[in-house]
C-alpha cells in the first residue's frame, strides 16, 4: 500500500515525533509506515488521516500487488 | 482488543531472573556434579519404580534443588521478557510479537527435526530438557534484534 505521510508531514510541518505523538504511537512506527514496511490498521490509518485534514484515500492508494 | 501483556516494570524482573538463570543453566551444561546438592521434599508424579517395591506414582519424595529452581526461574524470568509490554507498545510492536512467535515456533520444530534424526540415546534426553526453553528464548532474541534493527534502520 502507497502512502503520502512524508508529503503531508513536510504540508503540515510535523515531524514523525509529533505526529507519532498525535495518533499515539511510536516514532519507529510512523517511519516503518513511511517506508512501507508496515501496513497500519483502519483505526491507525483514519487517526492519521485525521490529523492531516484529509480523507483516507488522499493519503492511502492501493499498489497492483494489493 | 484486550491484551495478555503485562505491564512494563515486569520486564525488568524478567531480565532480572532470566539472565542469572541462563548463566546458571549454561554452567549446568558442562558440570552437572556439584560439590553440594541439596534436595527438598516435593508432592508430585514420580511415576511407579519398575523392579523395586511399587509406589504410589504421586507421592511425596525429594528431588534435587538447584536444576529444578533455575528451570522454574529460567521459565518465570523468560515468560515476563515474552510477555510485558514495551515503553510504548502499539500494533507495530504487536506485529514484531506475532512475527518473532511465528519465526520461534518454526525454528524450534525445525531444530528438534534435525535434534530426532542426528541425536540418539541419552544425549536426546539433554535435547528434551533444552526444548523446553528454545520457544522462549528464541523469541526473546528475534524479538530483540527486530526492535533493534528498526531502530538503526532509520
Amino acid at each position: 500500500m502507497n502512502n503520502k505521510i512524508k508529503v503531508e508531514r513536510a504540508v503540515n510541518n510535523l515531524t514523525q515525533e509529533q505526529l507519532a505523538e498525535k495518533v499515539s504511537v511510536t516514532r519507529q512506527t510512523i517511519n516503518a509506515i513511511e517506508l512501507k514496511k508496515f501496513v497500519p490498521s483502519t483505526v491507525l490509518a483514519l487517526k492519521i488521516c485525521r490529523v492531516f485534514n484529509k480523507s483516507l484515500d488522499e493519503v492511502f492508494s492501493l499498489e497492483e500487488s494489493d | 482488543m484486550k491484551s495478555l501483556l503485562l505491564p512494563h516494570k515486569y520486564k525488568l524482573i524478567g531480565w532480572v531472573l532470566l539472565v542469572p538463570s541462563i548463566v546458571a543453566g549454561l554452567f549446568f551444561m558442562f558440570v552437572t556434579e556439584l560439590p553440594f546438592s541439596p534436595k527438598i521434599w516435593t508432592i508430585g508424579y514420580f511415576g511407579q519404580e519398575f523392579l523395586s517395591q511399587p509406589k504410589s506414582p504421586i507421592r511425596l519424595d525429594k528431588i534435587e534443588l538447584i536444576p529444578n529452581l533455575i528451570s522454574v526461574l529460567l521459565l518465570i524470568g523468560g515468560l515476563l521478557v515474552m510477555f510485558s509490554k514495551e515503553k510504548k507498545e502499539d500494533e507495530y510492536i504487536n506485529q514484531i510479537r506475532l512475527n518473532s512467535l511465528q519465526n520461534s515456533v518454526f525454528f524450534n520444530y525445525i531444530l528438534l527435526f534435525f535434534c530426532i534424526i542426528f541425536i540418539h540415546g541419552i544425549p536426546f534426553f539433554h535435547v528434551m530438557i533444552y526444548n523446553l526453553f528454545t520457544i522462549i528464548l528464541i523469541y526473546i532474541l528475534r524479538f530483540h534484534f527486530l526492535i533493534y534493527k528498526n531502530a538503526i534502520n532509520e
